[in-house]
């Protein structure tokens, strides 16, 4: 019973919001760029890119605001090079998503040994976005509830703020609707005089900087530095979340739970269980889960009509 | 009937000369080039006496062909990457001196080294894009097979070569047995194989020290903690050295068996009805489908292939270079292998060359460090820009779809 506490608490529904956060980000990101027809499997190499450079923006201005701001830029442009080779070149999404992965580890490391002589971790920052944890006057103080969503750092208040947003987006504004169209239907979309071509660029920009927002804070919000290797497979993970969401904000943020609650569990029942299992056997449960997750939920979950297809047009000048 | 002679010998001549220039030019006997390069011309002459002129011609063009496009690619990735290092403050001259004669003269041995596993992976990965599926996961393969290779290694006794090839065997099929799971699941619910491979990769990073603890690298009772026990020596692959006194003491035949596996993958694919069947599926499923041929079969062939294939490459590793299997192994092997497939259009002959080329520029990278200082992160860097113009064929059609339209439009002009 004791352990049985000692695992089951309000502690660990907190550290379920903190490790979910990341995948939250990259997993809505993912959404939008599946729903506008682009699939994006270079998640985890865009959330690299925003990690990395969301510590330079915090070490070498000392603000880690400004590491924020440019872990989405650079998310943000990274992902415009996956635009523009399934946009407008063509190229199969699988193939640019996989060479933009292997690109985004290869600068990364030829900037982290540019900017501070060797691979592996960077130097830490002194000043992290963990320092603007805010409880929420009232709100925070509701039992159970209020550590859990309203005494959080600033990018989890971001996450839940986004889910709501794209949610709206996706269903009431102009530009979500076409965003949707251009992966359902794309030629019906040309035909109404919206270019398809311009919304999967937004599409995928989206991802890009979303990645960039969660690669932030895995480097300058839950740590302090940026360790090669760290996002440790969570822009897949992301993009199960994606499929086990139902293409939907909502949906994503929900598996993306679940999986954040696997990994704050696994760390628990390591620490917890004085059994001679070994260590390694929790690790993988995140891992197992999502597999199980994505075999469960797909057939369930339909994707955008047009996902995954490329999408040409002549226009007449 | 003379001439019938005449043939069999030239095809005796020609495996001869080129397999011995192989065996030659890997260990760094680099005269062995020249009897690879004799191969080739005997085998122009060939096509002349079987065929005649006109269709030796066109052999040889076409051979020229397939090299020039890779040659200008390469030219312009090393071109762009030399502006790079300008742009941050290094000698690009010396760089590329000291990157290439480390990793093409130099430590040739080591650029071999590197390049089998990826040669294997690499072939893993071309062969699962040929069926129009994307084995990411191929690293947890590689671990698969390497914790198999040595499991077995340590344990079986029998006569050398029977207990290589019995390692060789059992271990990769560990492999494919552990693709078993994603080629089921896309089977039967649709399961995108990217996802399920990858988390399967992590998932035997992950279970590998427990293997490694139980093998002798436990650091309570053990010596050499994190490292497995030695496999038996009977189990070691043959060094070249045996044969071949100059070469490195560490080279072993692995490379030999990488290059015989990827003719065998190339035969499988473009000469059997299976690598038939494969290659239908994953240009066009429909298609495929109505000629009777089935999706769910050829996708459980091409993944299990697939895994057994990047389980030959833990074989390899293990009972040729370490001999025993460490932990945190950062290998790399999965991602690595993408690239030298994309870039050898998964054609699993031109899976050899990339190999090659991507081993020699981790192994003449180092080397340029060593003795530079320049940092050999730039290879990282080289290998990206060179990955990227893969698409630059896509580039090219792309502005010259622009060219014709634009020339299309004067036309209608003029008219």
């Amino acid at each position: 019973m004791e352990t049985l506490l000692q695992i089951f608490n309000t502690d660990l529904l907190v550290a379920t919001v903190r490790l979910s956060t990341p995948i939250t980000l990259a997993a809505i990101g993912a959404t939008i760029c599946e729903r506008s027809g682009i699939v994006n499997i270079a998640m985890e190499g865009m959330m690299i890119v925003g990690a990395f450079f969301g510590l330079i923006g915090a070490m070498f201005t000392g603000n880690p605001w400004i590491g924020l701001v440019l872990a989405v830029i650079a998310g943000g442009i990274f992902s415009l090079l996956h635009a523009f080779a399934t946009v407008s070149l063509h190229l199969d999404h699988t193939v640019s998503g996989a060479v933009l992965n292997i690109l985004a580890f290869g600068v990364v490391r030829y900037l982290m040994v540019m900017f501070f002589g060797h691979p592996g971790t960077t130097d830490p920052i002194q000043f992290s976005l963990k320092n603007f944890q805010w409880a929420i006057p009232g709100l925070s103080k509701i039992p159970v509830l209020g550590p859990i969503f309203f005494n959080q750092t600033p990018i989890i208040y971001f996450s839940f703020i986004l889910v709501i947003f794209f949610t709206f987006f996706l269903k009431k504004t102009k530009l979500g609707l076409h965003i949707k169209a251009a992966g359902e239907h794309p030629l019906a979309l040309e035909t109404i005089g919206v270019s398809v071509y311009r919304m999967r660029y937004i599409g995928v920009l989206i991802s890009g900087m979303m990645a960039g927002l969660a690669g932030a804070y895995l480097s300058i919000e839950n740590a302090v530095s940026f360790t090669e290797g760290m996002s440790g497979g969570k822009g897949f993970i992301a993009m199960a979340a994606m499929i086990s969401g139902g293409w939907t904000p909502v949906g994503a943020f929900i598996a993306s739970l679940f999986f954040g609650f696997a990994d704050a569990l696994q760390v628990r029942l390591q620490i917890a269980v004085n059994l001679p299992i070994p260590s390694e056997l929790f690790i993988i449960l995140p891992y197992v889960l999502t597999v199980a997750a994505v075999a469960g939920l797909v057939k369930r979950s339909r994707p955008p009509k047009a996902d995954g297809t490329d999408f040409m047009i002549e226009r007449p000048e | 009937m003379q001439n019938k002679n005449l043939k069999i010998a030239l095809i005796v001549l020609i495996l001869a000369s080129g397999i011995i220039g192989i065996v030659l030019y890997v260990a760094a006997y680099f005269f062995g080039l020249l009897l690879i390069a004799a191969a080739l011309v005997l085998y122009y002459f060939y096509k002349r006496v079987g065929e005649g002129s006109e269709a030796a011609g066109v052999w040889a063009k076409s051979f020229i062909k397939k090299l020039y496009i890779p040659v200008i690619g390469i030219a312009a990735a090393i071109l762009l990457g030399g502006l790079i290092m300008l742009a941050t403050g290094y000698n690009p001259v010396i760089a590329y001196k000291a990157l290439f004669y480390g990793g093409f003269v130099k430590n040739w041995h080591i650029s071999v080294l590197n390049a089998v596993p990826l040669i294997f992976t690499g072939l893993s990965i071309a062969f699962a894009f040929q069926a129009g599926l994307f084995n990411i996961g191929a690293e947890g393969q590689f671990y698969i097979g390497s914790m198999a290779a040595t499991w077995l290694g340590i344990r079986l006794g029998m006569p050398p070569v029977l207990s290589i090839i019995l390692i060789f065997v059992i271990a990769g099929a560990a492999a494919a047995a552990y693709n078993i799971i994603p080629a089921v699941l896309k089977v039967k619910t649709g399961a995108h194989e990217v996802i399920t491979t990858m988390m399967l990769a992590h998932t035997a990073k992950f279970l590998s020290p427990i293997f490694i603890r139980g093998n002798g690298g436990d650091p309570a009772t053990s010596s050499h903690a994190y490292v497995t026990d030695a496999i038996r020596e009977t189990n070691f692959l043959p060094f070249f050295k045996d044969l071949l006194p100059k070469s490195n003491y560490r080279l072993h035949i692995g490379i030999l068996i990488a290059i015989a596996v990827a003719v065998f993958v190339y035969y499988i694919l473009f000469y059997t009805r299976i690598g038939y069947e494969v290659r239908a599926v994953g240009q066009n499923k429909n298609a495929a489908r109505a000629q009777g041929i089935s999706i769910g079969k050829n996708i459980m062939i091409a993944l299990l292939f697939a895994g057994f294939l990047s389980g030959l490459a833990g074989v390899n590793q293990v009972l040729g270079l370490d001999h025993k299997m460490f932990e945190n192994l950062n290998a790399g092997y999965g991602w690595n292998g993408i690239s030298v497939a994309l870039l050898a259009a998964n054609n699993p002959i031109g899976v050899i060359f990339t190999s090659i080329l991507w081993g020699a520029l981790d192994a003449g990278g180092q080397y340029m460090t060593r003795t530079t200082q320049i940092p050999a992160s730039i290879v990282e860097i080289v290998k990206g820009i060179i990955l990227f113009l893969i698409v630059a064929k896509y580039i090219y059609s792309f502005f010259g779809r622009k060219l014709s339209k634009r020339r299309k439009k004067n036309i209608r002009r003029e008219a």
